[in-house]
């Protein structure tokens, strides 16, 4: 009955909280110590500046420690760490670990739940909480010391086909929470909520929920945001990728453009208005959404220095943009694709409407898992390489009246799928290197350093380090399949590189007798 | 209160989402109850890969229309796979901490029940008939064909028959990327090794990244080499599936999948 309560209501917070503990001014320029947000930092950028370990040390990397989660579930959230913490997820589930030892200090199980239990990207930490959603769309506030409830609320209703796997996004005094759920027709909803009473501030809907809507709106639902978004501080703008329409595959259910599915947005964290949206995936009939990381970036581009956000979105275009207006400088493929026919004036894809599920079937690439997915990329501005991991991959799809209009609303399958490591150049959208992860997509996100480090997995079974400049390989062990992005962080005078294989973190230094 | 509260919400969200209608309790091949409960522990531990109506959701196959299903009996197949997992997919092992023997016994019948129930379905991934596909011209089909296929396969040879062993969605499949119909690896490709030696070796390739080949010997043995360490070479038939896979039309795939329905015995 308690559960039921809380599903149908905002609880009203237990405790209210003196400011104390960790800030989120931190995240403005986070120290070498701490990576306490999904990206690591506001840029989306994954990119560390420590260089301890180097392109000439690289190969006597070693296991410093390992954790073993002992559950079913891979390792798929980025860790975060604060004050010598680890806070780790898998579904329903938070661990905090020692980051000199790996030991662990507690763990916070949330209770069976009938949510979709697909994954959990991570945490989010502000004062002296953690915050977890959960399968059943939940967002629950730990004491990050001992890890009790401090208080939970629903973020929206899971009977209705909601859930969350999101790592919510601290904008100072705003906790930016996403959901999925996309086998229903469902309006795309983001909401903010104050992060130490958990009093709702602000819903941004990407689609309406029907008594919103005007006769004549487009009819499309869908657009959650279930990735981490991205954060502008100058600016003072949040953005965020939004997923596919439903229903999934009849796009004759919903004409035109499906704004706003399948786009990049620029939000005001104060208010959770929309300041501009780029749709890098107009009228999406593939389950393509747009929700990869939205990359910030200052550097020059047709000879000025601009404010960038890049994008290799999982339809198969790279995207550059200004993103102080939203103005498209570039978009051009990075991978294999068949259904487009071009770009617009605005710099939008045109759809080839040919290339939609058929009843015959209708081949296309990329096949459902996309040209890249939720793996996070890595920047490399030293060479101005965003490294993605890419597919090449082909798959069959169908609709037909019968399949009718609600949900996914059609059939697809994947034929055939090759994994590749690129480098685009953020110039020119040129591939500048490749690196065959000999299988699949991939299931890693990518880490890059400021000594000219990639820290990535391939499909099989291998944890590797490239050179960011061509993509030689310069390590490598067996940890199986890297699950989620590695991170990297400095305690001690040793730098670590912290990374998930399935349901074992594992915890890599150079040997300490080389860096003390 | 906890269970009956759960069983409220598997009962409101039958309602809500129009799984299940049109049949009686006394029609199912399990008992409703049990299916229920079936139910709400496939849609969270499930639900996402296969759909929240077993009828395939986000990469995961169709279960209402696996044939592993449909030759299961009580749990016997379906338990297995559930237990083990499937290695090298994102089928993980589900073992009795995760999934108690009850609650499996409860997903056998929610998945047995779901394909009974299978004409009513909404909301998850639908059925192709082979009628859906079959709609190309297989003089066209024949043609195509003879011009690009011929090089590996004949008529008369390897494709006779095979219009009457397949139809529909696994035979087009099939004829895009062998194994693609069944979500398993192909055919491996083929590889031969020269150890420093001068020792050759060749045969099925068992497994291959950056540092390291191995193979399947014809006994079942498995070795391994660092590539560093030997001479390969790796000979893949399929990649020939691969590069066609850019060059077909959807009218080219249609007609000589239209052909094959003609390679059928009857007319070779």
């Amino acid at each position: 009955m308690k559960k039921l309560l809380y599903s149908l209501l905002l609880v009203v917070p237990l405790h209210s909280f003196a400011q104390s503990g960790f800030q989120s001014s931190v995240l403005l320029d986070p120290p070498a110590d701490t990576w306490a947000t999904y990206h690591g930092d506001y840029s989306g950028q994954r990119h560390s500046k420590l260089t301890q370990i180097n392109q000439d040390n690289v190969d006597m990397l070693g296991l410093a420690w390992a954790y073993q989660t002992n559950q079913n579930q891979s390792i798929k959230g980025t860790p975060l760490l604060v004050d010598g913490v680890i806070y780790m997820t898998t579904t329903n589930n938070v661990w905090a670990l020692d980051a000199r030892s790996g030991r662990q200090i507690w763990r916070y199980r949330y209770p069976d739940n009938d949510g979709f239990h697909i994954g959990q990207r991570g945490v989010a930490i502000h004062g002296d909480l953690v915050y977890l959603t959960t399968p059943d769309a939940h967002l629950v506030a730990l004491n990050r010391h001992t890890g009790t409830v401090t208080w939970q609320l629903a973020i929206a209703d899971y009977r209705r086909g909601y859930w969350s796997t999101n790592a919510p996004l601290l904008i100072r005094d705003h906790l930016i929470v996403g959901v999925s759920g996309d086998f229903d027709n469902l309006p795309g909803l983001l909401r903010s909520y104050d992060p130490q009473t958990g009093e709702l501030q602000w819903t941004f809907y990407s689609t309406l929920p029907s008594d919103l809507r005007q006769p004549g709106d487009d009819a499309a639902m869908g657009g959650q945001m279930w990735m981490t978004g991205t954060y502008d501080p100058a600016l003072n703008l949040l953005y965020v990728g939004t997923g596919n329409p439903t229903p999934v595959l009849n796009g004759n259910a919903r004409p035109g453009d499906n704004k706003w599915t399948g786009s990049i947005l620029a939000l005001n964290p104060d208010s959770g208005e929309l300041v501009w949206g780029y749709q890098i995936n107009p009228h999406d009939t593939h389950d393509w959404d747009a929700s990869e990381v939205p990359v910030l970036v200052d550097a020059e581009f047709d000879g000025r220095e601009r404010k960038l956000l890049l994008q290799a979105s999982r339809n198969g275009y790279f995207a550059v943009l200004d993103r102080e207006s939203g103005e498209n400088l570039l978009a051009t493929p990075f991978a294999t694709l068949n259904w487009s026919l071009g770009e617009d004036e605005t710099g939008q894809p045109i759809p080839d409407l040919a290339k939609d599920p058929q009843q015959a079937g209708s081949l296309v690439a990329p096949d459902e898992s996309g040209a890249t997915n939720y793996r996070s990329p890595g920047f490399d501005p030293d060479n101005g390489l965003l490294i993605v991991s890419a597919a090449d991959a082909w798959g069959i799809w169908f609709t037909k009246e019968a399949h009718g209009d609600y949900g996914w609303a059609g059939a697809d399958y994947t034929i055939h799928s090759r994994g590749e490591l690129r480098a685009i150049d953020y110039r020119t959208g040129d591939i500048a290197w490749r690196y065959n992860l000999y299988g699949g997509a991939g299931s890693s996100g990518v880490l890059t350093t400021a000594s000219g480090l990639v820290f990535t997995g391939d499909s099989t079974r291998n944890t590797l380090a490239l050179r960011s400049n061509n993509g030689e390989s310069l390590w490598h062990v067996a940890t199986g399949r890297v699950t989620n992005a590695p991170i990297t962080y400095m305690l001690d005078g040793r730098q670590y590189i912290l990374l998930g294989a399935g349901s074992t973190l594992f915890a890599f230094a150079l040997p300490e007798r080389l860096v003390n | 209160m906890a269970r009956l509260t759960s069983l409220a919400f598997a009962a409101l969200l039958i309602c809500l989402c129009g799984i299940s209608r049109g049949a009686t309790d006394e029609s199912l091949p399990y008992p409703a109850a049990l299916a229920e409960q079936g139910q709400s522990r496939f849609v969270a531990a499930c639900g996402f890969c296969h759909g929240r109506d077993a009828a395939g959701g986000s990469r995961g196959l169709d279960l209402i229309r696996s044939e592993l299903v449909a030759s299961d009996v009580n749990g016997d197949l379906i338990a297995p796979v559930v237990r083990s997992g499937r290695p090298n997919t994102d089928m993980v092992p589900f073992d009795t901490a995760l999934l108690s023997g009850q609650d499996l016994n409860a997903i056998v019948a929610f998945i047995h029940n779901q394909r009974f129930l299978a004409s009513t379905l909404e909301g998850g991934r639908r059925s192709v008939q082979p009628e859906d596909v079959a709609i190309g011209d297989p003089v066209a089909g024949s043609r195509y064909f003879s011009e690009h296929c011929t090089s590996c396969h004949a008529a008369d040879r390897d494709m006779a028959g095979i219009g009457a062993r397949m139809e529909g969605l696994p035979l087009l499949m099939r004829m895009l990327y062998p194994g693609s119909e069944r979500g398993r690896s192909p055919r491996p490709a083929n590889l031969s090794v020269i150890q420093s030696d001068g020792q050759q070796f060749n045969g099925p390739l068992a497994y291959q990244d950056e540092f390291t080949v191995a193979i399947r010997q014809p006994g079942g043995q498995y070795q391994s080499w660092l590539k560093n360490n030997v001479e390969f070479t790796i000979d893949d038939p399929l990649q020939a599936h691969v590069d066609q896979l850019s060059r077909y039309t959807d009218k080219d795939m249609h007609d000589v999948l239209a052909y094959l329905l003609t390679l059928n015995g009857a007319n070779p």
